[in-house]
């Protein structure tokens, strides 16, 4: 199992004389990550001072505009932009709603990514192998298309109805609800999930899946004890990029779910720009922005305990 | 009994079926929608057929225009990205140095930040440095949108490749770079291929920061697209689902080869 | 530094040569280029760049116009955080005249040139009241919101807000509008119930200036539209997103009335995205919305003095309003209809459409929407 962080020994991915730090490898990690930070680490900066109630120098003509801002109180600026949106109703409903999606979007997209590729590698077969490279067709239809063809399959006078209303069944209409969301976002994650769980199952060796069955292991106990640890680390990468897509997602929500409570993503729009509040937009924004560090996060403690489990630390 | 129903396969087979209408159903039911004048609820068949929506969208101009920009602006961007991040991610896979974890979490929530909130910022920027407008403004900030999947995506694939080979390899005489390019690179590839797809995505699909530092002066792909499949009736959006298919379907071939098959199984393979 | 003395040397290059072209075509012409941004829907779009933009050409050569479109205002973020900036640094934004919703923002925040009769002379046949709540915008035009009906389904629509209200909880699922922040025809009904229980004063002082005082007063409106929720389209308290959705359902069947704008419609109806059957009519008690839209010459436009205010000129004359009132639009006017080509003016018998019932000031409408946001849907 290759971990990105563990430090030590000869099977170890890090640098050849153990715990020495490299600083080619600090270099060679510089461009992109000044390019970063001057290009969306600065105006991350200025947004932050914004929402402390900064109403100054870049953020003088937007506090003009802007409708509720709140300038600062003290030294260090002021939460009241930041209590404003802790007491609105809506934002409370909307994180609920957004982190419930999120859990639930990545937990199936991954379930559905898994079933797909370990079917392909157990079972393989003509079916596996075309519905395996099927899922990915959607990959370069843009999320504007995808969520108009989602919206025209469930909604009042889609296939679905329309199929059912042909043998006499009412199906409910799913645009405009939470469940739609949940399609949507499972839909538009899909492909790339099955890339990166698919070439993690495919690579774990044959011979590992026979010598456990040839132990007696079942199908289940091989899944969970063999191939799904070995596929961990694109596994939990396809997971980590799935949740953040679906917390920041715009387009989806907007198309396909309530108008209220909605998700994060549309939410700092419409305040933002119908309702005129950028300050209190920008402090959602910051929400979001934590809850993706706490996602890399995890991925990176994640990796660390792995590492030290399996020895390498 | 056995021979003739067996309930494990028709249980794989139904959810196979399902499965499949979960995914290809709301494309195929769009991309029929390509092809008719009206279809009324709740008949299965449409009013009538016509390739009407197709000139509609072939002649306008803008389009061209805006699909030859992005067509020469993301490859440009992805080929920047690979030169900026692969050394990077060579680096965030391999060695261990100060700051490491810090540089991948950084990257993975910058790149997650509401955009929204930030144009004003980075309008101020962009107007500062005068990248306003221009060709390599665009280009920077599609750039930003790729950088996550070149760094994270590589990064996890040259940390897979496993070591003996590359000192088997070294034992045998080989110098660093045939052994970099032979072993390291040839099996990290795979996902470095996927990172390039992603990242080929991102910058193509890239709506809001493009039209922010673009317009009006450069259009990218998706606003005229957007523009269209708003104007229009549904059928719009149906030709353009169907046509930006294609480059899925021709990546299928590339991908069921080199990805999901063959060297990306070597790539992340386990000892 | 290096890149400012490059930028630096470079401008210099480029005024000089600027000069020496414009010395050797000094007795050519110069076509001077003025940008229109446009925020808004196809209609528009049409208006600007099938009508208005030619006839303007013809008729003062010597400019050449470029219209950028926005559709539903997708980009008004944008585009705001442009003029932001640029208004921040003094630079010029790119942007010569702009035809949008976030115009009036704008200008209250003061960001527009202020129009005044020595630079627009023709700003003199403009309705005051409506010239001030422009907050230093122009009004080129105006349209009203109306209430559509399917007269297959509904032979005689209702004739005051109470009478639709009352419809509307007979015909369950059958009347729709859209979320307020997302289109103004649904935003109009909004105001329009909340408006039913507000005195003419409280309406009026909404309309002038911010009031953030009155807006406790919403509460029996808002707490009407809530109720409402069961019997709107979906009877889930779920609304559509934009003007063009309200039309869609419309046109579908999905719905048998929705409040609608009166040039939208009017577009629809002549582009045959409209079936005939679908009518428009106002109600009363209050009636539902209209306003003008308004131009808005960015005060950081180089070109502001120039072409902007000669293009912002000629919309308001005679020859340019004829052209809003007529062809696919039917927008109304904003100059008196005495100016006016008589035959096109024939379609507004019976709307008195100088005296529109207009919308809250921005600051206040704004507000409107958020409270409604966290008030009726899903409730």
């Amino acid at each position: 199992m290759r971990s990105l962080l563990s430090k030590t020994g000869k099977e170890g991915s890090l640098a050849n004389n153990g715990s020495a730090l490299s600083l080619l490898g600090f270099a060679l990690s510089l461009p992109p990550f000044l390019l970063v930070l001057g290009f969306v680490g600065i105006p991350i900066l200025i947004g932050f001072t914004f929402s402390l109630g900064f109403t100054r120098g870049p953020n003088r003509v937007i506090s003009i505009i802007g409708q509720q801002i709140h300038p600062k109180t003290h030294w260090w600026g002021t939460l009241a932009a930041y209590s404003d949106v802790f007491h609105d109703s809506r934002f409370v409903g909307d994180l609920v709603l957004t982190l419930a999606v999120t859990a639930i979007s990545t937990v199936l997209v991954i379930l559905i990514a898994l079933a797909i590729a370990l079917h392909q590698r157990l079972v393989g077969g003509r079916t596996a192998s075309v519905l395996a490279t099927l899922s990915i067709v959607p990959l370069f239809v843009p999320v504007v298309i995808s969520a108009w063809a989602i919206h025209t399959f469930y909604g009042g006078d889609g296939f679905m109805r329309s199929f059912f209303a042909n043998i006499g069944i009412n199906f409910p209409t799913l645009t405009s609800t939470s469940t739609a969301i949940v399609i949507g976002s499972v839909w538009t994650s899909l492909p790339f999930s099955i890339l990166m769980i698919s070439s993690g199952v495919q690579a774990v060796p044959d011979a590992l899946i026979e010598s456990a069955k040839d132990c007696g292991a079942s199908t289940l106990k091989v899944i969970s004890t063999v191939v799904v640890p070995l596929a961990q680390t694109p596994i939990i990468i396809a997971g980590s990029f799935t949740a953040i897509g679906i917390m920041g997602s715009f387009t989806i929500p907007l198309f396909l779910g309530p108008n209220q409570p909605t998700m994060l993503g549309v939410e700092i729009s419409n305040f933002f720009g119908a309702y005129n509040r950028p300050q209190q937009s920008l402090v959602m924004a910051f929400i979001v922005f934590l809850a993706a560090s706490g996602i890399a996060v995890l991925y990176i403690w994640s990796n660390v305990k792995s590492a030290k489990e399996s020895g390498r630390i | 009994m056995r021979r003739y129903f067996n309930p494990a396969k028709v249980a794989l087979n139904l959810s196979v079926f399902l499965l499949a209408l979960f995914i290809l159903g709301p494309i195929l039911w769009l991309g029929v929608h390509a092809f008719v004048t009206d279809w009324k609820y709740p008949h299965l068949y449409p009013s009538g057929l016509t390739l009407n929506w197709w000139s509609k969208v072939f002649l306008d101009s803008a389009l061209k225009t805006a699909i030859r920009n992005s067509l020469i602006i993301s490859p440009i961007v992805v080929v920047l990205s690979m030169v900026i991040c692969l050394p990077a991610a060579y680096a965030a896979g391999r060695k261990n140095y100060w700051g490491r974890k810090t540089f991948m979490i950084t990257l993975f929530s910058a790149n997650s930040f509401p955009k929204i909130g930030l144009f004003a910022a980075i309008a101020t920027l962009y107007y500062t440095l005068n990248l306003m407008g221009t060709f390599l403004g665009v280009v920077i900030i599609q750039l930003l949108g790729t950088i996550i999947y070149m760094t994270w995506i590589p990064a996890a694939a040259f940390a897979s490749v496993p070591r003996y080979l590359e000192e088997a390899a070294r034992d045998a005489g080989a110098n660093k770079f045939t052994v970099f390019r032979t072993i390291t690179l040839r099996m990290a590839m795979p996902g470095i291929l996927v990172a390039i797809v992603m990242s080929f995505l991102a910058s193509f699909d890239e709506a809001q920061g493009s039209y922010l530092v673009g317009a009006p002066t450069i259009y990218t792909m998706p606003t005229e697209m957007y523009s269209l499949v708003q104007n229009y009736p549904i059928q719009v959006a149906a030709v353009f689902s169907i046509l930006l298919a294609i480059p899925s379907v021709l990546l299928l071939g590339l991908a069921r080869k080199h990805i999901m098959g063959g060297q990306l199984a070597e790539g992340f393979q386990i000892k | 530094m290096t890149t400012k003395k490059a930028v630096a040397v470079s401008a210099a290059i480029a005024l000089a040569l600027g000069v020496s072209t414009s010395a050797s075509h000094a007795a050519m012409a110069k076509v001077q280029t003025i940008q229109v941004y446009i925020s808004a829907d196809t209609n528009i779009q049409d208006l600007w760049v099938k009508t208005l933009v030619p006839a303007f050409k013809a008729a003062n050569p010597g400019y050449d116009v470029n219209v950028t479109f926005d559709l539903h205002g997708d980009h008004d973020a944008q585009e705001t955080a442009k003029l932001t900036a640029a208004a921040t640094l003094g630079k010029d934004a790119g942007v010569d005249l702009i035809d949008g919703g976030f115009v009036t923002t704008l200008g209250a925040a003061g960001l527009l040139f202020r129009p005044t009769v020595g630079i627009i002379p023709n700003l003199i046949d403009v309705n005051k009241t409506v010239l001030k709540a422009g907050k230093g915008g122009i009004p080129y035009r105006g349209s009203s919101v109306l209430l559509a009906y399917n007269t297959k389904n509904v032979p005689t629509p209702p004739k005051t807000l109470d009478e639709l209200l009352t419809w509307i909880k007979n015909n369950p699922g059958k009347f729709t509008y859209n979320a307020p922040n997302g289109g103004g025809s649904g935003y109009s009904f909004v105001q329009t119930v909340v408006d039913k229980y507000l005195s003419d004063a409280d309406r009026k002082a909404l309309v002038a200036g911010a009031a953030p005082e009155l807006e406790a007063k919403w509460a029996k409106g808002l707490e009407t539209l809530r109720q409402l929720n069961k019997y709107t389209y979906g009877q889930n308290g779920t609304y559509p997103a934009n003007n063009a959705e309200t039309l869609k359902d419309l046109a579908t069947g999905l719905v048998d009335m929705g409040t609608v704008w009166s040039d939208q419609f009017a577009s629809a109806v002549k582009a045959g995205t409209m079936p005939s059957y679908i009518k428009v009519a106002q109600i009363s008690n209050p009636t539902l919305t209209g306003g003008a839209s308004y131009l808005g010459i960015p005060a950081t436009s180089a070109n502001r003095n120039k072409g902007a205010r000669v293009l912002a000129n000629w919309v308001l004359s005679p020859a340019a309003q004829n052209l809003i009132v007529s062809g696919t639009l039917n927008g109304f006017p904003v100059i008196p209809l005495a100016k006016l080509d008589p035959t096109a003016t024939g379609t507004f018998a019976g709307v008195d459409i100088q005296n529109l019932r207009a919308g809250y000031l921005s600051a206040n409408a704004n507000d409107l929407k958020s409270k409604w946001a966290s008030t009726v849907p899903g409730k």
